[in-house]
């Protein structure tokens, strides 16, 4: 398959369930006047599935608010609209991601709680922007698996015969690394660059046209959450640093100390949260 | 520190967190030490998973500590000569032993490596 026509499987994606009609309601609501969260958070509240969906979400231990979250309108005015967006528009994904690989799923949820720890100490204005990258740094991991099974599952066997990292033969296979193939859906679903550039370029943050920083956040999380080794990306190796990345956002010993234990213990409440996912079925 | 479903609790072990309901008010405080009538009247009270110091309980399919330590070599195996990941490594490995076996036990590790 070449490059071309795994473009165009991607332009029209079918197996992937599609977006919820409310995500173009709310793009132009948002886009048409100067809407308020109250207004917004009712539309989205008609839909009660997809509310509680996002409340647990939102009420997940890798935000980490101390007060429960109860409103959808409070969840906007909380963790911007990007965040709350980005949620709605990947949820039917997640629940892909959940039944179809756990590990992957671990992953991510891991990714997301450690760029929050990392934003929060270094002062980043909207930190939970930031774990919600984290959250879908890989989504286009989910993408070949749905949409390219036959590649996906070669790619995994390559990568574990040759001892390779699966971002290397996904290249040599299918023309794209996942980083990419992730930027081109989010940029399909009008996500801001804030939240496009650090998925495409996790694995090469300095390449990001813009918000190098969060993009680099990104990239380490991913590395500490595989070095804990919660969850699965796939391959089992720590992916490696890009030390321009890491002089950005470089941590102090006693820093990183702080940072793996306030992570260790928030991957043990999200070991609960995730427990809660597979009981509510 | 270990998280246990309120079942697996014993006395005489200690509290690392508050214990919390689910709702989320704090019945004791971080520093208890529990007596079996306590554990009682926390379960009634809904009370589902405990956090206690030091690692008291091995749950079915958790592996030990030198088997953690082991995996997380070989996790890093394709980046063990960047200096960076190296420090990230040893933090870790370092952060899981004093979790279980506390600070005096990799005191006298290190010294022993010396
Ligand atoms: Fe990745
Ligand atoms: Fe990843």
């Amino acid at each position: 398959m070449d490059k071309a026509e795994i473009r165009k499987r991607l332009n029209d994606i079918q197996s992937l369930p599609t977006l919820p009609p409310i995500v173009s309601k709310l793009n132009e609501m948002v886009a048409d006047e100067e809407i308020t969260a109250v207004k917004l958070g009712k539309v989205i509240e008609k839909d009660q599935v997809l509310t509680s969906k996002l409340l647990k979400m939102v009420n997940s231990s890798f935000f980490g608010f101390p007060q429960r979250i109860s409103t959808v309108s409070n969840a906007i005015v909380l963790l911007g609209f990007n965040v709350i967006k980005t949620l709605i528009v990947t949820s039917s994904i997640f629940e892909v991601m959940q039944a179809s690989d756990v590990g992957l799923f671990e992953h991510s949820l891991g990714c997301a709680t450690a760029c929050g720890i990392i934003a929060k100490l270094r002062q980043i204005k909207n930190p939970e922007e930031v774990s919600t990258a984290g959250l879908i740094h890989d989504l286009g991991k989910i993408v070949i698996r749905s949409e390219l099974p036959d590649e996906y599952e070669a790619i995994v066997e390559e990568a574990e015969e040759k001892g390779l990292y699966m971002r290397q033969v996904e290249k040599e296979r299918i023309g794209f690394g996942h980083g990419e193939i992730g930027g081109i859906l989010a940029r399909q679903w009008n996500l801001p660059e804030r939240l496009v550039f650090p998925i495409e370029y996790h694995h090469k943050p300095e390449q990001a046209p813009d918000f190098k920083e969060i993009a680099a956040i990104v990239h380490f999380s991913d590395i500490l959450i595989r070095a804990l080794g919660f969850g699965s990306g796939g391959d089992p190796w720590v992916p490696a640093l890009d030390h321009a990345a890491w002089e950005r956002i470089k941590l102090t010993k006693s820093q990183m100390k702080e940072v793996i234990a306030e992570l260790d213990e928030k991957l043990m409440e999200l070991q609960d949260f995730t427990l809660e996912i597979k009981l509510d079925g | 520190m270990q998280r246990i479903p309120i079942k697996l609790a014993k006395a005489d072990m200690v509290l690392a967190k508050d214990a919390v309901t689910p709702e989320g008010q704090i019945l004791c405080g971080a520093g208890t030490k529990l007596s079996e009538e306590l554990i009682v009247r926390l379960r009634h009270q809904g009370v589902l998973v405990l956090s206690v110091q030091g690692h008291p309980v091995r749950m079915p399919g958790e592996k030990s500590l030198a088997e953690r330590l082991k995996e997380l070599d070989n996790r890093f195996s394709k980046v063990s000569s960047d200096p960076v990941l190296r420090a990230l490594k040893h933090l870790i490995g370092e952060y899981w032993v004093v979790e279980e076996k506390g600070a005096e036990f990799l005191e006298k590790l290190k010294k022993e490596a010396k």
